[in-house]
């Protein structure tokens, strides 16, 4: 049994599951569901549309290059069936998923971050641009003004003092 | 009764019934197919056909890119000019989609980022005389 992907979305395509289109020309495309078939009738690029893995790879939305990528593969070389290599495969693949998910999601998280720094950048700015709404352009300039005239009254107050 | 929907104008370029494009009839080729018919053997082949008669300008004016039969000389001249051609020469420039991209994004492999490819309208044949 074999899972194929599916041309358009890349999603897994069971056996009994999907559409196959043969072209012309011998060339075969697998379709997981009739959206995609649709979508590939409209002759819409996969790596424009939004929803498919294959854009969000191509717009570094998600991991792209990884060595966690590089374990499925389509192994054409049947291999005789032994339990304890069975039991050791399916252990391995467990744990391969677990790294590749955290891989995964940290680069993800690492992703936001850059958003998140440009988000307080631009807030910064935007409060600096428009200040006077916050603060009228001369709150504040009445009581600098009282204070520096107590002080130099304090001062001349001083000066007859020491005459 | 609710408002039939409007699909634009008489002049709008949108395709009024997308059912219809579908249809085998009018089957029009892919971009991986013409990122095929261009490779210079396929080209030589498809840009000196015999003489068909079933065929609009019996296949002697053919644009490669577009995939179309134009009349005569004159019309194909006037057709790499329009915006429709010139859309399809900028869309050719990317290397077209394939299943093994779709298996790299998949997870089957590093995803590997498309190439673009130096795609230029065929010369003009000056055999007017």
């Amino acid at each position: 049994m074999r899972i194929e992907k599916c041309y358009f979305c890349s999603g897994p395509v069971y056996p009994g599951h999907g559409m196959m289109f043969v072209r012309n020309d011998c060339k075969v495309f697998r379709f997981c569901k009739s959206k995609c078939h649709k979508n590939f009738k409209k002759k819409r690029n996969p790596r424009k549309t939004r929803w498919t893995k294959a854009f969000r790879k191509a717009s570094g939305k998600e991991l792209t290059v990884d060595n966690s990528l590089e374990f499925e593969k389509r192994r054409n070389t049947p291999v005789k069936y032994r339990r304890e290599l069975w039991g050791k495969t399916v252990e391995a693949m467990k744990k391969v998923e677990e790294i590749k998910r955290k891989r995964q999601s940290r680069f993800i998280m690492n992703r936001l971050k850059k958003g998140k720094q440009l988000e307080k950048t631009e807030a910064i700015n935007e409060v600096k641009k428009n200040i006077h709404l916050i603060k009228a352009p001369h709150a504040g300039k009445a009581k600098q003004m009282e204070d520096k005239m107590v002080q130099k009254l304090a001062e001349d107050v001083e000066m007859d003092g020491a005459d | 009764m609710g408002k039939s929907k409007q699909i634009g104008n008489h002049n709008s370029t949108r395709k009024k019934s997308i059912g219809k494009t579908w249809k085998t009839k009018r089957y029009t080729k892919h971009l991986d197919e013409i990122h095929a018919d261009m490779k210079p053997s396929a080209a030589a082949k498809l840009l000196k056909q015999e003489v068909d008669y079933d065929v609009a300008g019996c296949a002697q004016h053919y644009c490669l890119h577009c995939a179309r039969y134009f009349v005569d000389a004159k019309a194909l001249k006037e057709h790499f000019k329009t915006k429709g051609h010139k859309k399809r020469i900028k869309l050719l420039k990317d290397e077209p989609y394939s299943q093994a991209e779709a298996d790299r994004a998949a997870g089957m492999g590093s995803y590997i980022p498309h190439k673009t490819v130096e795609v230029k309208t065929q010369p003009i044949e000056e055999d007017m005389d």
